[in-house]
């Protein structure tokens, strides 16, 4: 069957895989319009709030493998979010105490961060190996899983619609707080200027550590909706970290809607160039598409800074 | 601050004097304790990453066989292993046989086990004079490349694909099917024997290959618009998982059918078992937790492994190291690298799996294609393929 018969179910795969990468992309652009770095753990952030997802919803599964449904699904759909998100947040907390703030205490050169990151990240890669296995671990299914309703003859499972809902759910929460409240109103500040926003009497580390924070829940909770599709492991962060990075460079980096545009266009590039090509082009497309569009925006789709453009 | 460097220096200096020590004393003797000649092997596989579960298999085969050698007070000499891990991967084979080939004591290897990787360490293998018996590696045109000391005691995919491509035909009743291949060397190897043979049966075929990745959502659409009867997939087991998954919530209504790469329990607990439900395995391997003839090296590899259950490749890797013991036993004390190479050709060893006897070109002589079924979450033997198709 041709590419056009299949335009609407392509669409919907590649919206509900670009919303994951807007989510996972939405904290290195947070951190890079703070800090100017580049958070390259950030995919291991990832990786941890999705095995935290996984073990809290499979502790909870009923033992003799029976789905479960109705109230019990949507508990446990929140319960794994929420714990996807902890985990997530927990780590890039410690990742941040760990690796980035005595370096920044000491006034290290750029390129020390970016060491720190690859060895965190090294770190947590292993770390997760040797204790949760070097398999993949696989999320049993949390709801029945059919057609909801069609668009244009292209089915939409309950899954695809839980995750693409929960994500943007999450990416127009986020952009509520860096627009409009006053915690939001502090991180632009430091995005601007942190010199300046220390002398305005904002608290600059404490906004560094919430931002770390910030994108660790989105990141871990993230993960939970990465591994009800795709299964958790070890490994699982390096691809979509790197795809969630390019999302975030493709919108422009330091710029939240940028980061989510970016996200989604990377999604749907990648589902229609799987579908025309063979699939294994599809990773090739996605970053034919992102050198292509550098060239004519450099500073992405949206333009740069958090500051200005959110 | 300053004295930092020179502390550094001496305790990686103390370390490194400390390990060689710790070395040289364990490579003082060439016997044991109660006056037995040691002779070591190798092990070369995949211990870690996405299919470590196929490594883990064959190196407890392994490990049975030499606590069984070494167990038995008639057997003129110990076994002792060394293991080296290369991950599966083309990149990492010749490094693994490399520090098999560097360790002088090591006079035969088990292993390599994945085909592309087992392709990329021959060529050192051969250079440097070492047998190398595969229990795993079915890529067909490994025993045509001049690699001199490979043998494997497991029949090639041609054999394999064309029994495969004859069930999904008669049995299955297949009109189209899609021929999915993971573009490695043991993949491609299977698809391009399953192919042609299902073409001259008369079956659509479909080619299609996708390099291992995580989302397989667009492949399924791309599979599902195809509308094949039947899917076969030519890789490995991590993959399949996914690759059922994403077929599954997309309502995919074919059979789905996979090789010996696939047929591990751990496909099931990855996909799912609903997603796994029902899926065909072929594979050049009998299961030895069901065969009576086996059940003797079922409780033995039990009782070595912790409990665990012998799986895919577990009874081709125990055999290979028997065998290699029985031609130790026939050199006796000038089992040297030379002589075990030069005299494995020629062994004639019954085995658990097979009766171990090769071809002039490291081939193993005569094997059969079983088929399994997932069944209630279980992988199941359905029976030899040729019998399946006569019935």
């Amino acid at each position: 069957m041709g590419f056009l018969d299949q335009f609407w179910q392509l669409t919907i795969d590649g919206l509900m895989v670009g919303s994951l990468y807007a989510v996972i992309a939405l904290g290195y652009t947070l951190v890079y319009g703070v800090l100017q770095l580049i958070n390259f753990a950030h995919s291991e952030v990832f990786m941890l709030g999705s095995f935290g997802g996984l073990f809290a919803a499979r502790a909870l599964l009923p033992d003799d493998g029976s789905v479960p449904g109705g109230l019990a699904s949507v508990g446990l759909v929140a319960i794994g979010l929420g714990a996807g998100a902890i985990c997530g947040g927990l780590a890039a907390f410690t990742l941040e105490r760990v690796a980035y703030r005595p370096l920044r205490r000491r006034s290290a050169p750029r390129l020390a961060y970016l060491i720190s990151a690859i060895g965190a990240s090294l770190f947590a890669v292993n770390l997760a190996g040797k204790e949760f296995g070097r398999q993949n671990v696989d999320l049993p299914d949390l709801f029945h899983n059919g057609t909801v309703f069609t668009v244009f003859g292209a089915d939409v499972s309950t899954q695809s619609l839980v995750i693409f809902a929960v994500a943007v759910a999450m990416l127009i929460g986020l952009d509520r707080l860096v627009a409009g409240t006053r915690l939001g109103q502090g991180i632009r500040a430091v995005a601007q200027d942190a010199d300046t926003a220390v002398l305005m009497g904002v608290n600059v580390e404490r906004i560094i550590i919430i931002t770390f924070v910030v994108g660790g829940l989105l990141a871990g909770a993230g993960g939970f909706l990465y591994a009800m599709t795709f299964n958790a492991s070890y490994s699982m962060g390096f691809v979509p970290g790197v795809k969630a990075f390019t999302a975030a460079v493709l919108g422009g980096i330091g710029n939240v809607r940028g980061a989510m545009l970016g996200g989604l266009l990377l999604g749907l590039v990648e589902s229609y160039g799987g579908y025309l090509f063979q699939a294994s082009y599809k990773d090739v497309i996605a970053f034919l598409v992102l050198v292509a569009i550098l060239m004519i925006r450099p500073s992405g789709l949206l333009g740069e800074r958090l500051g200005r453009a959110a | 601050m300053r004295r930092r460097p020179l502390l550094g220096a001496i305790a990686l200096a103390a370390a490194v004097t400390l390990t060689a020590a710790a070395c040289g004393s364990d490579s003082g003797g060439g016997s044991s304790g109660d006056g037995k000649k040691t002779i070591t092997i190798g092990f070369q596989g995949v211990l870690s990453g996405d299919n470590q579960q196929l490594g883990l298999n064959a190196l407890y085969g392994v490990r049975t066989a030499i606590a069984e050698v070494n167990a038995d007070t008639s057997s003129p000499f110990q076994l002792k292993l060394v293991e080296s891990d290369d991950g599966g991967s083309p990149d990492q084979g010749p490094t693994a046989a490399q520090k098999l080939i560097d360790d002088s004591k090591v006079v035969a290897v088990v292993g390599p086990m994945f085909s592309g990787a087992t392709k990329a360490s021959e060529p050192a293998y051969t250079q440097a004079g070492l047998l190398s018996v595969s229990p795993s590696a079915t890529n067909p045109a490994l025993t045509t490349l001049g690699f001199k000391t490979f043998y494997r005691v497991i029949a090639p995919d041609t054999v394999q694909g064309k029994a495969a491509a004859d069930y999904v035909a008669s049995v299955l009743q297949a009109k189209k099917v899609y021929s999915l291949d993971d573009k490695s060397e043991y993949g491609t190897g299977l698809s391009g024997a399953l192919e042609p043979e299902l073409k001259a049966k008369g079956v659509a075929v479909t080619h299609d290959g996708i390099n291992p990745t995580k989302d397989y959502t667009s492949e399924a659409t791309k599979i599902i618009a195809a509308a094949p009867d039947v899917l076969y997939y030519s890789g490995y087991y991590a993959e399949l998982a996914l690759l059922s998954k994403a077929l599954k919530d997309k309502g995919f209504t074919g059979k789905i059918a996979s090789g010996d790469g696939s047929l591990d329990p751990q496909y099931v607990a990855q996909a799912g078992a609903a997603a796994a439900e029902g899926t065909y395995l072929t594979c050049p391997c009998g299961d030895a937790n069901t065969d009576p003839k086996a059940a003797a090296f079922v409780a033995s590899f039990k009782k070595v492994n912790k409990g665990a259950k012998p799986g895919t490749y577990s009874g081709e890797a125990y055999d290979a190291t028997l065998a290699l013991a029985d031609v130790f036993k026939k050199l006796g004390k000038d089992a040297s690298r030379e002589s075990v190479a030069s005299a494995f050709g020629s062994v004639n060893f019954q085995g658990i799996t097979k009766t171990v006897a090769f071809e002039s070109t490291g081939e193993v002589k005569g094997s059969n294609v079983f088929v399994y079924q997932v069944k209630n979450g279980a992988i199941t033997v359905l029976g030899n393929t040729a019998d399946l198709i006569k019935s």
